[in-house]
């Protein structure tokens, strides 16, 4: 919302300056987020009198006047405009002058006659679109008055947010009643002064209410004539600082009493009303309105709509119709002020997505005094300002007077909730000054009647906030609590994934963080099964390919390497830990996994002037899983994997404790394809919820060894498709425990190897915890292996 | 015998002398004190010497080895410091060359600062909790106090699964799964993902948040000041100012907002801070009693406080990022930056 400040100040004396005040709003809630003066720049203008208008010599569309601005001599002014005559007076801008823009005003000849100045229209001075003729001044202006403080031209509008709880703040005379609390001076409202008519207007009219759920009520006036034209120029300047449109004076006292009270009001041309009456009902099925913006709506019979005799003319509460709305030709009004039930205002303004300033201030909640009042100011500028000719009386329809709810504060309460010592007295002053009335006082509590305009109070917290406010949030004191815990833990893997997102990183994997949404095509984009395709869905997605909530994390990481690699980073070794989502049928929330995914292509490590390059192969990939394993403390096996986005011969299956809890390997050609990525890609996915739920034991310590290790290799040839990690095996078996360790040192085929073959190399470490083992005892042991070997494995010593 | 005793001493001693080399020096030692050396030859003679001669001879040869086998030494030292000090000479390495640095990798800025901003938070004695993405309305919405047709709802633009389940909008919703689970005392910090159905340069649908609760007896409000506080000088710097103002959160009353010092100007107004000075980082309250009535806790026993922050705005303050798709574009040049 904006304030204009010269608008404030006719409701609240203020003797701070714009900057103190500020502030001061923003500390007692409304939030200044910006301070603007819009027509900062704007100078050298005063009122002028329009001496004489001769015709121009040279040209027929200008004219040639001389206007007094309280110089020496009338100032000759050359002008395009036809709508002054002798004895106006207009705003006038002189030699030097500034106008919108930074247009600045030279003395300069026009179709050769000397021209020292301008007289302004409207927008030349930044009051509204209105480009057809000059502003004319209330003559009783003395002339040479500076404009820029008479046209509001040095005004300072401060942009507010109102919270949603505070709709009693939206206006004028709502920031005033604030104001008014926290600087100790009244605020004032402007007297209201119609002189009906002697007709009645319920010669003129009625009022029906058919829904008083939706309506406690409703007060119409007839003004059974007006003139519309444009509104004066104070008023334009107001309604422009306000961010508003001027359009008329009928229009914009509507909008300027709605700025004003906060209330929202309504101008019907009475003439347009069958039977010139209204009913204020629910829709009727299959009615339809065509609104003022020229949109045509459907309503339905939750709404509630404001009628003629025959059909609705408005729907309440938040746009009028375009069939009854005032135009040039309206002569005669009838004038609505009315209260709405937020919640149907709220429900249809959703229902037939229109958002209005009406709506917003009957969403939060109207006020049933200030709809009187509202009511009777429009009723009065209409008399001053469009010749209106205002029935007498008002037909106003209340079927159901307001609660204005009591609330008691306990002031030790106050004090407890806040670490404050705010006197009793104190507390009750701030309330008091806010508008509440006292209903009883003790020493210890006070009970208050809520004025009609505070909707949100309905308990002592609200009270509380409002002492608060008043005593200011920076003199409560700033202390540390002393804080218990339960022995329950609420997020057990909390620590233990972030250790494992530093040992990745130190393992040289760089983290992502995607969007959680994706998109059924993406599954089969990235062939995983169709068990991933029971997705959940949203029903107002932001676009097809964020309409689910993901289901894998590999076809997020599959999208950053196509965009990383487009973008020329070749080399991508990274990690995402994060949920997944899959419905579960007897249940309304999914369920929610957090798994981890590791992409690796390109480099092996970043390029170094002393290292080799070598590009990611699966036991780069194979790597990573090790250190996750050992992280959580899984014995991992590795099994042959034939599934999805994976590459059969070059993927696995990862088992722990007999679960598949991690499914790894090269990305198959056709989905590398599907992606557009041109380089091997290798992924590895596990449930990471899983893998920490293991939660092993802790580990033992094993006594170090005393007796010294003997050290033996053995090098045999095998077939290709013996793995190598069976040989392992089968040593460990052979040996038995005087086998410590055994790692194999080289797998080699080529030259010196028969095809089909491949030589594998292990590397033994005997070692006894008891002894120091003998030539006998190792060769023996050896011997075994070899044995083993030889019958398993139809191994060949190399 | 004296005089050729004499003779070795000064010929070692100069052929010493002169050896640039330690195979040279080794030469002299083998002519000098070998086996088949001179003195060896001499001391050999000693034999054939008449038994008054013999002391003195013998002394003095002693005398001559010695000091051939010092200055051997002497000499082998200074020619060893003079071969090692050629060596490093030659082994000099270029300090401009880069090192061999373990290929670390990078952690995403919005989870190292989730974790900076809980840190400050566990070491004053609260625990993590988290909560599901996938929420219920009740949890997101009416347990807090924002009952359908609240207006405070038309500020979350929420994204629906079906009637009753949204993506949550703030990690609030984890207050009143948290509160359900135990009695106070209640002390937990939540982070997580939230969503809300926007989308342009400073709007992200997915964005991070990190939720605080602490219920016990006689929590106030100047607890949460000074709590938030510390918070602020811990993590922003202990010069940032802080400020409360009041504003409205339908699960929290009396409610604020906290303002810190534009980190960019220092307060004195830019396009960061909208020319005014302060930066809003978190929203904050007391614990609304209808909350606590959702959670069945007593209200006149026990008092709370709340706050909430969004994670990438005070990511993208830190590191002076420009937008917030970066975060969530994840390329590569972009995250290897931290």
């Amino acid at each position: 919302m904006r304030i204009s400040l010269n608008w404030l100040r006719e409701f609240i004396d203020i003797d701070i300056d714009v900057d103190t005040l500020a502030h001061k709003m923003t500390m007692l809630g409304i939030e200044i987020e910006a301070i603007e003066r819009p027509w900062q720049g704007i100078t050298g203008v005063y009122v002028g009198e329009i001496r004489s208008i001769e015709p121009h010599p040279n040209a027929d569309k200008l004219v040639v006047c001389k206007t007094d601005v309280g110089r020496d001599q009338p100032l000759q002014i050359v002008c395009g405009a036809t709508n002054m005559k002798v004895g106006d007076r207009v705003p006038t801008s002189v030699v030097g002058a500034k106008l919108v823009g930074g247009f600045e005003i030279a003395a300069r000849k026009m179709r050769g006659v000397p021209s020292e100045g301008m007289m302004c229209a409207a927008d030349e001075l930044g009051l509204g679109e209105d480009h057809s003729g000059l502003m004319i001044l209330d003559p009783s202006i003395p002339i040479g008055t500076d404009c820029i403080p008479l046209l509001g031209l040095d005004d300072v509008v401060f942009d507010v947010e109102i919270t949603p709880n505070r709709g009693d703040c939206a206006s004028m005379i709502g920031v005033a009643r604030e104001l008014s609390a926290l600087l100790g001076v009244p605020y004032r409202v402007p007297e209201v002064r119609i002189t009906e008519t002697s007709e009645p207007a319920t010669q003129f009219s009625s009022v029906t209410i058919e829904a008083p759920d939706l309506c406690p009520r409703y007060i119409g006036r007839v003004l059974p004539s007006v003139r519309v034209r444009r509104s004066p120029a104070w008023m334009c300047q107001r309604l422009i600082a306000a961010g508003q449109r001027p359009i008329s004076n009928v229009v914009d006292i509507t909008n300027y009493v709605l700025l004003e009270t906060g209330h929202p009001l309504h101008a019907f041309d009475y003439g347009l009303l069958e039977e010139n009456r209204v009913v204020v009902r629910r829709a009727r099925a299959g009615e339809v309105i065509i609104t003022i913006d020229g949109d045509s709506h459907p309503l339905s019979p939750e709404m509630l709509v404001i009628a003629d005799a025959v059909r609705p003319v408005a729907v309440a509460g938040i746009m009028g119709g375009k069939e009854s709305e005032v135009g040039e030709e309206t002569s005669r009004i009838f004038l609505e002020s009315a209260c709405f039930d937020p919640v149907s205002i709220r429900r249809s303004s959703r229902a037939l997505g229109l958002q209005t300033e009406a709506s917003a201030h009957f969403q939060r909640g109207a006020d049933v005094d200030m709809c009187l009042y509202a009511c009777n100011r429009a009723a009065a500028l209409m008399q001053e300002l469009a010749d209106g000719v205002v029935a007498a009386g008002l037909l106003d329809e209340h079927p159901r007077p307001p609660v204005r709810k009591t609330v008691q504060l306990r002031y030790d309460r106050a004090n407890l909730l806040l670490g404050a010592d705010i006197p009793a007295h104190t507390q009750r002053g701030y309330i008091q000054s806010l508008g509440f009335d006292v209903v009883e006082a003790s020493e210890t509590a006070c009970t208050f009647r809520a004025p009609t305009w505070r909707h949100d109070v309905s308990q002592e917290a609200d009270l509380i906030e409002d002492v608060a406010r008043l005593y200011g949030y920076d003199k409560i004191a700033a202390t540390l609590p002393s804080i218990s815990q339960v022995e329950q833990v609420f997020a057990p893997f909390e620590a233990r994934v972030r250790r494992l997102r530093a040992l990745l990183v130190g393992a040289g994997l760089t983290e992502m963080m995607h969007w959680t949404f994706s998109q059924a095509a993406d599954v089969r984009k990235s062939e995983l099964p169709d068990a991933y395709l029971d997705m959940v869905a949203l029903a107002n997605p932001l676009s097809e390919n964020l309409s689910t909530m993901r289901s894998s994390l590999i076809p997020g990481l599959l999208d950053n390497v196509t965009r990383n690699l487009h973008r020329g980073n070749g080399s991508i070794r990274a990690f995402e830990i994060g949920p997944v989502y899959k419905p579960r049928a007897d249940k309304d929330l999914p369920d929610e996994t957090l798994r981890i995914a590791v992409v690796l292509t390109g480099a092996a490590a970043s390029p170094h002037w002393a290292s080799e390059q070598r590009s990611v192969d699966f036991y780069d990939l194979k790597g990573i899983m090790e250190v996750i394993a050992d992280h959580v403390g899984a014995v991992a096996a590795y099994q042959p994997l034939e599934m999805g986005p994976f590459q059969t011969g070059q993927s696995a299956s990862v088992v722990v404790d007999g679960r598949e809890l991690a499914s790894m390997g090269l990305v198959k050609s056709t989905v590398l394809k599907a992606y557009d990525i041109e380089q091997p890609v290798y992924v590895l996915d596990a449930d990471l919820q899983a893998l920490l739920a293991l939660n092993p034991a802790a580990k033992q310590f094993e006594e170090i060894p005393q007796y010294p290790p003997s050290l033996r290799d053995i090098a045999v040839l095998v077939d290709n498709d013996v793995p190598a990690g069976a040989l392992c095996e089968a040593a460990r078996d052979a040996a038995g425990k005087i086998l410590r360790s055994v790692d194999i040192f080289d797998v080699y085929t080529g030259k010196q190897v028969p095809e089909g073959k491949k030589s594998v190399a292990l590397s033994l470490v005997f070692q006894s915890p008891e002894r120091t083992l003998t030539d006998q005892n190792t060769q023996k042991a050896w011997d075994k292996i070899l044995h083993k070997l030889e019958t398993e494995f139809n191994a060949t010593l190399r | 015998m004296k005089d050729k005793l004499e003779e070795i001493r000064a010929t070692a001693l100069g052929a010493i002398g002169r050896a640039e080399s330690l195979d040279a020096l080794e030469q002299a030692r083998v002519e000098f004190l070998g086996r088949k050396g001179g003195l060896t030859d001499v001391l050999r003679g000693l034999r054939d010497v008449s038994p008054e001669e013999r002391p003195a001879l013998g002394k003095l040869a002693n005398e001559v080895k010695d000091a051939i086998a010092n200055a051997l030494d002497e000499c082998k030292a200074a020619l060893e410091g003079k071969e090692a000090e050629k060596r490093a000479q030659k082994d000099r390495v270029d300090l401009s060359l880069p090192g061999r640095k373990p290929a670390l990798g990078h952690q995403h800025p919005i989870s190292t600062v989730t974790e900076e901003l809980l840190d400050i938070f566990l070491e004053l004695g609260f625990q993590v909790a988290t909560g599901p993405d996938v929420e219920t309305e009740y949890y997101n919405f009416d347990s807090l106090n924002t009952p359908a047709d609240h207006p405070a709802r038309d500020s979350h633009d929420t994204f629906f699964v079906k009637p009753g389940v949204v993506l949550r909008t703030h990690t609030s919703p984890v207050q009143m799964r948290v509160m359900e689970q135990t009695h106070p005392p209640v002390a937990v910090v939540v982070p997580g993902r939230v969503y809300r159905v926007d989308l342009d340069a400073s709007h992200s649908p997915m964005f991070w948040q990190v939720e605080g609760l602490l219920v016990d007896r006689g929590i106030t409000f100047a607890d949460l000041k000074g709590t938030l506080m510390l918070f602020v000088h811990r993590f922003f710097g202990a010069d940032v100012k802080v400020r409360f103002r009041p504003h409205f959160f339908p699960f929290t009353e009396p409610s604020a907002e906290v303002d810190i010092s534009c980190s960019v100007c220092k307060g004195k107004g830019c396009r960061v801070c909208k020319y005014q000075g302060w930066l809003e980082i978190l929203g904050c309250g007391m614990v609304h009693p209808e909350v606590f009535r959702y959670a069945n806790y007593d209200y006149e026993t026990y008092t709370g406080y709340a706050f909430g922050m969004g994670v990438d705005r005070i990511a993208m303050l830190r590191h002076a990022i420009s937008s917030i798709g970066h975060l969530y574009e994840n390329d590569l040049r972009f995250l290897e930056q931290f």
